[in-house]
């Protein structure tokens, strides 16, 4: 069984996410306590120039909006509304309650983006590597598949990046294929069950069979090997989907661990094998 | 409101929409020589605050009723953890069950729908063939598509949403 372990966020990144955080609150009342001080110390100022710090907070507002994950439209598109609300000529003090009203809601829309959207994008969850316990799961395994030759590690990210594109027809073509290599060394015992069970699975979605009595499952030997659990016995549907999630999730270990021209298909296709492994 | 075979309906703003003019155009009428000698055109214009969302509804409607066939006929029957940004424009079919609705009030109604390996929001531009609520055990046939276009994560531009009865 895979071991869980936390992703650690770059820390240099961090430090540099956290000063955009306070930049934010700090250029857009920053911008707002300008436009109040001038004035009283009789100092002319055009009201542009204090306004252009509610403008660069929108800036990094949506910055920090663009590198998460999951995105937040309403920060993403505050520079637009900084650059409408500000760009025409208004009277003074119209202009200085608008902006400490901005930076106001400048300053919740920060709180929201934090607490909703989650954290800054790594380089694991942007698809740039692999990361999470994906990583952790494909470093255990990596010394497992020792006889598997490239072209067969291959065949396996064939198989898995159709299954996460929906090209199940394809998919199942490419596993009768394999299958009918049959006797092929190149394939050990657990990867030529996980290429049954697959086809096992994609022939009963393609013809919308219900759910077998009786169905492939992997072994106990190839438990080591195995990204989750077995599930009891009594629960035969959480049992029947967890051995495709396995299979699946064998086959992206042995494509990454064996064939490394495949690495940048399956990247790509690294969201979809996160969720097999933290889904249920 | 049947037109056809479509099943078109109107959502409650535009009616609200309507009513409100209408009550403007009658006290504007009451007070307002002016307003009085153009009632030949404000009236059909009035009407074309219903008109124009009953025949938006109509379009997008017969429009969707033609290309199901062809969705019913693509689509695979998957579970919901399946779907992922790879599949991208691809029709799917799948059963859970409705956990929120939200915009059904616009003809704009967008679902949160959840079975045993997760939950995905589902988004329709027209309004739906049935009254769906929270709970009901649905049916949805759709595409996969990006929350927001071109980025965001896979939310499902639904076709079809029906009820179905689970034994």
């Amino acid at each position: 069984m895979v071991d869980i372990s936390d992703e650690y966020p770059n820390q240099q990144k961090n430090r540099s996410h956290r000063w955009l955080e306070i930049a934010v609150p700090f250029f857009s009342f920053g911008g707002a306590f300008i436009a109040i001080l001038f004035p009283i110390l009789g100092i002319p100022l055009d009201f542009h120039v204090p306004a252009m710090g509610c403008v660069l907070a929108s800036c990094f507002l949506a910055y920090l909006a663009w590198i998460r994950p999951r995105k937040d439209i309403v920060a993403l598109t505050t520079p637009i509304y900084s650059v409408i609300f500000f760009s025409f000529p208004i009277d003074y003090s119209t202009a200085l309650v608008l902006q400490v009203l901005y930076a106001v809601s400048l300053t919740l829309m920060l709180v929201r983006l934090k607490y909703r959207f989650g954290t800054p994008g790594t380089a694991a969850s942007l698809g740039k590597e692999l990361g999470g316990t994906l990583k952790t799961y494909i470093e255990q395994t990596r010394d497992a598949f020792g006889d598997i030759s490239p072209e067969a590690a291959h065949r396996a990210a064939v198989i898995f990046v159709r299954f996460a594109e929906g090209n199940y027809d394809d998919a199942i073509q490419s596993s009768k294929d394999i299958l009918n290599d049959g006797e092929n060394p190149d394939y050990v015992s657990p990867l030529i069950r996980a290429f049954s069970i697959i086809q096992e699975h994609l022939t009963i979605n393609n013809q919308s069979l219900p759910h077998p009595v009786t169905y492939l499952k992997f072994s106990e030997n190839d438990t080591p090997l195995l990204a989750k659990p077995t599930v009891p016995a009594d629960d035969e549907d959480m049992e029947f989907y967890t051995a495709l999630d396995n299979a699946l999730l064998l086959l992206y270990s042995v494509a990454w661990n064996k064939s490394e021209r495949d690495r940048a298909h399956l990247l790509v296709c690294q969201a979809f094998a996160q969720k097999l492994m933290s889904s249920t | 409101m049947k037109i056809g075979n479509i099943e078109v309906k109107i959502s409650i703003v535009a009616i609200a929409v309507f009513v409100f003019f209408t009550l403007f155009l009658l006290l504007a009428s009451v007070f307002s020589p002016e307003v009085r000698s153009q009632l030949m055109w404000l009236i059909p214009m009035l009407f074309m605050l219903l008109v124009i969302p009953v025949s938006l509804n109509y379009m997008s409607r017969s429009q969707y009723a033609d290309i199901l066939p062809r969705y019913e006929a693509d689509a695979k029957t998957i579970r919901i953890k399946m779907i992922n940004e790879s599949m991208v424009g691809k029709p799917v079919r799948f059963e859970g069950v409705v956990e929120r609705v939200h915009f059904q009030f616009l003809n704009r109604p967008q679902y949160r729908v959840a079975d045993r390996s997760g939950e995905i929001s589902v988004k329709m531009f027209t309004s739906s063939d049935e009254n769906v609520k929270v709970n009901d055990v649905v049916e949805v046939i759709g595409q996969v598509i990006r929350r927001y276009i071109v980025a965001g994560d896979p939310v499902v531009n639904c076709v079809s949403i029906r009820k179905i009865k689970k034994s």
